[in-house]
């Protein structure tokens, strides 16, 4: 059968238009995958907490608001230009000021502030940041002077060019002490800030009801936070600012412990995981077609030698010899590749050498030889294309066994941490012990993922069987 | 006679596996170093208690030292560390075979021995334990279900059976686990997620074991739902098969009951490529049971492995990599005995 004629067949059924619906969706997000990510995503972001530090931590995915939990959004402010300048004399005082309304009675989960690249040349700039609320009050959270001049540098000077300054109110002294301080202040409170360690945002976005700090309401509506940096030469410049108000819901696919966005994480294994089954599987189809009609055809010693090897191959317990051998050998992913490769094209060439000796006694291989055919040719004309259907659906019904196994591989703990794959996201939530605490959107989506991978793949299988057995192609037609 | 040859060149060829198996394992570990700092742990553990016999004799700091090094000389000798991996080869191989793979580094054994032998022949029940019976409880509902399916082709429940099996192919065992903790457990809380017994244990005999069989429910119960839908459908298709043979029909023809056309003339005649079947099946079984033990916290070997992995216990690993292609290589041996009391031709052939 030709090839356009076995997807004809193959396109006929239900579960064939299914699965090459999910192929083809694979394949698309697969090739745009590699276009908008870098290719050291894995040691670079995934695996890098500094990259992850603004995110809310174990967040679920933002549309579970729509199911009726009224968490806060998630609200990251980036900017490089400032909202309004000051003049002072020789001091210029630029203002980054972001208003955000907020509307849940959960305050956000925490505040940050990130000062990139600072430029001076003579004294230091000051950095503060105030938080203004609906009804007018304002708290200074931060102040501090930028580190001066040291007596091996060179005015200018710039500081936190490689890594922002980052401040995480949330769990900073001074910021803790200036809560308290506007609570004395302004509602006459009297607390401490050991006191409100952890509840920063929850005293700052909301109203004191009674006597202590225990008794809040909720305070809704516009919050400004203003970002000052004050400079005090003309050349002196600052490269961005960034303020974050961190919600309790995060992205598509929510956050992990760590804040990583697992839809970033999510997506970044859809390549990867077809690029294991695809390539794994070819190879091993190669391999054991190669040796399986080498082994049929030659007989003797060749035969015999083949024979053992696989039968010997298929006797090895597959995971527990992955388990060592990764162990031992280390955890990289072309290893686990090679070894599935290894250890997956002995079941085939069992199978097709027993095919090619009931083939080789046939009638066509005796005329063919009749006629003059060389022995290659005949085993690559006759034997191999008669039996190509065959070795097709072998390949597809291999590939989920190879994205499985890596899958299980990854989820003992043995993946490769220079790419994130399902089963790594997957193993991580559970030593985290996200199953027993609940956090469904970490452990559901990637198992989902993997198993919708190796369905296409099985469906595809399963649609091939017509074009294998024409006895059940009829009965379809 | 015929048998016993035909078993004995199938142990044979299964001795063989796990000596390439071994070789294998103890190749790796000499090429890469591994089994250098193995032997390095065991000689350092056996100089931890010379050290401390002779502090009590030897009072003189010095000759203690010197005394300590000529022991320790002796140690490396013997153990051959001071030759390159290829020679020790033969004793490498036989430590393997006995488990005598000196200590492990952070697990301990459930009463406090760090013993590898001790850590991991202990687990081995539990493995055993998990794996016979959700086998035994898929294979008597493969059968009865794949039989019935048998005498029932095209219906609607056969065709959604063929659906379902195709699908497990797709559902890796540990991913069951987890979606059955999820709603079993931790949503329903009829099931524990995890462990062996409640903590604290009941006592008493009848209710200890009732304990038991509540945390053994989710792990088998995971392991029958991953592989009966194949099973149920191998036995079908098999059944199916033989069912169009011409005695089949003969047999029908003498207006024997159907029951009995079913026992002795279908079932019968399907068992060896059952058989084989079940065979292939066992490796998925063994991979399956390492990551479900992981799933649900079942002190089994396959649990020691995460374990093991997780705190980096080298000699555990090689331990349990050797275990488990011996548990392996025994079950299919049984299997290939049931083979061949199975298929009288295997006997004959043989001859």
């Amino acid at each position: 059968m030709r090839p356009g004629e076995a997807l004809r067949v193959v396109l006929r059924s239900g579960s064939g238009r299914l699965g090459m619906g999910l192929l083809a969706v694979l394949v698309l997000v697969s090739v745009l995958v590699p276009f908008f990510y870098p290719l050291d995503f894995g040691l670079r972001f995934w695996n890098n907490p500094i990259a992850w530090a603004d995110n809310p931590k174990a967040a679920p995915p933002a549309w579970t608001n729509l199911l009726g939990d009224t968490a806060p959004r998630h609200r990251v402010f980036d900017a490089e230009q400032p909202t309004g300048t000051i003049d002072a004399g020789s001091a210029r005082i630029r203002q980054f000021a972001f208003t955000f309304s907020h509307q849940t009675v959960e305050p956000p989960t925490f505040l940050s502030v990130s000062i990139g690249a600072v430029t001076f040349h003579e004294r230091p700039p000051i950095l503060s940041m105030t938080l203004t609320r609906p009804d007018g009050r304002s708290a200074t959270l931060l102040q501090e002077a930028v580190r001066g001049l040291r007596p091996d540098e060179t005015s200018p000077v710039t500081r936190f060019a490689d890594e922002p300054r980052r401040v995480y109110l949330t769990g900073d002294a001074a910021a803790l002490g200036a809560a308290a301080d506007f609570l004395l202040r302004e509602f006459d409170l009297r607390t401490s800030g050991t006191e409100l360690q952890g509840r920063l945002e929850e005293v700052l976005f909301s109203m004191p009801t009674g006597e202590g700090v225990d008794s809040l309401a909720p305070l809704n509506g516009e919050y400004t936070a203003t970002i000052r940096v004050i400079t005090y030469d003309p050349r002196d410049s600052v490269q961005s600012v960034r303020f974050v108000a961190a919600g309790g819901v995060y992205g598509l696919m929510g956050t992990d412990t760590q804040g990583r966005d697992l839809a970033t994480g999510l997506l970044f294994g859809f390549p990867v995981a077809l690029l294991i089954g695809v390539l794994t599987s070819v190879a091993a189809t190669i391999l054991g077609t190669f040796f399986g009609i080498l082994s049929g055809f030659s007989g003797g010693r060749t035969d015999t030698i083949i024979q053992r090897v696989s039968d010997v191959m298929t006797n090895i317990p597959l995971l527990p010899i992955l388990i060592f051998l990764i162990f031992v050998l280390g955890q990289k992913l072309w290893l686990v590749m090679t070894i599935l490769v290894i250890f997956g094209w002995p079941g085939l060439t069992i199978i097709l050498r027993s095919m090619v000796l009931q083939v080789r006694s046939g009638q066509l291989v005796e005329a063919t030889q009749a006629l003059g055919a060389s022995r290659w040719r005949i085993m690559f004309r006759h034997v191999f294309f008669q039996m190509a259907p065959f070795i097709v659906a072998q390949m597809i019904f291999f590939t989920p066994a190879a994205i499985l196994a890596e899958a299980g591989l990854s989820f003992l703990g043995l993946g490769d941490p220079s790419l994130p794959t399902w089963g790594q996201i997957l193993e991580q939530g559970f030593r985290t012990g996200a199953i027993f605490i609940g956090y469904w959107w970490w452990i559901l989506p990637p198992g989902i993922l993997i198993v919708i991978t190796a369905m296409t793949f099985v469906l595809l299988a399963l649609a091939m069987e017509p074009v294998l057995n024409p006895r059940l192609r009829e009965r379809a037609a | 006679m015929a048998l016993a040859y035909t078993l004995g060149l199938r142990a044979l060829s299964l001795v063989g596996v796990l000596f390439v198996v071994l070789l294998l394992v103890v190749v790796t570990l000499g090429a890469t170093g591994f089994s250098d700092r193995m032997l390095t742990a065991i000689v350092s553990e056996e100089m931890r208690g010379t050290r401390q016999a002779l502090a009590e004799t030897i009072k003189d700091p010095e000759r203690l030292e010197e005394t300590l090094r000529e022991r320790r000389a002796e140690l490396e000798e013997f153990y051959g560390l001071d030759r390159p991996w290829y020679t020790r080869l033969p004793a490498m191989v036989g430590r393997v075979l006995t488990l005598d793979l000196g200590a492990a580094r952070n697990l301990r054994s459930f009463d406090g021995s760090s013993r590898v032998t001790d850590i991991v022949l202990e687990r081995v029940p539990y493995s055993i334990m998990l794996v016979t019976t959700s086998l035994v409880i898929t294979a008597v509902i493969g059968l009865w279900l794949g039989a019935k399916l048998a005498t029932r082709v095209g219906t609607r429940s056969d065709r959604l059976t063929s659906y379902l099996a195709a699908a497990s192919n797709a559902l890796p065992a540990w991913w069951a686990g987890i979606l059955l903790i999820l709603v079993l457990s931790f949503q329903l809380r009829i099931f524990p997620s995890g462990g062996l017994y409640s903590s604290p244990p009941p006592e008493g005999g009848l209710l200890r074991f009732m304990d038991l069989m509540w945390h053994a429910a989710l792990p088998i119960l995971t392991l029958v739902l991953v592989s009966v839908g194949a099973w149920t459908y191998v036995v079908r298709t098999m059944l199916l098969n033989t069912a169009q043979e011409f005695h089949v029909t003969a047999a029908r023809a003498r207006g024997l009951p159907e029951g009995q056309v079913m026992r002795r003339h279908i079932l019968r005649v399907a068992a060896p490529p059952i058989a084989t079947n079940i065979i292939l099946a066992l490796t998925g079984s063994i991979g399956g049971a390492i990551l479900t033990e992981t799933v649900f916290n079942w002190p089994g070997m396959g649990r020691l492995y995460f374990d093991a992995i997780t705190t980096a216990d080298e000699a555990v690993i090689v331990a349990l990599t050797f275990l488990f292609t011996l548990m392996y290589i025994t079950a299919r041996f049984v299997l290939e005995v049931l083979y061949v009391v199975l298929d009288p031709r295997v006997r004959y052939t043989a001859q």
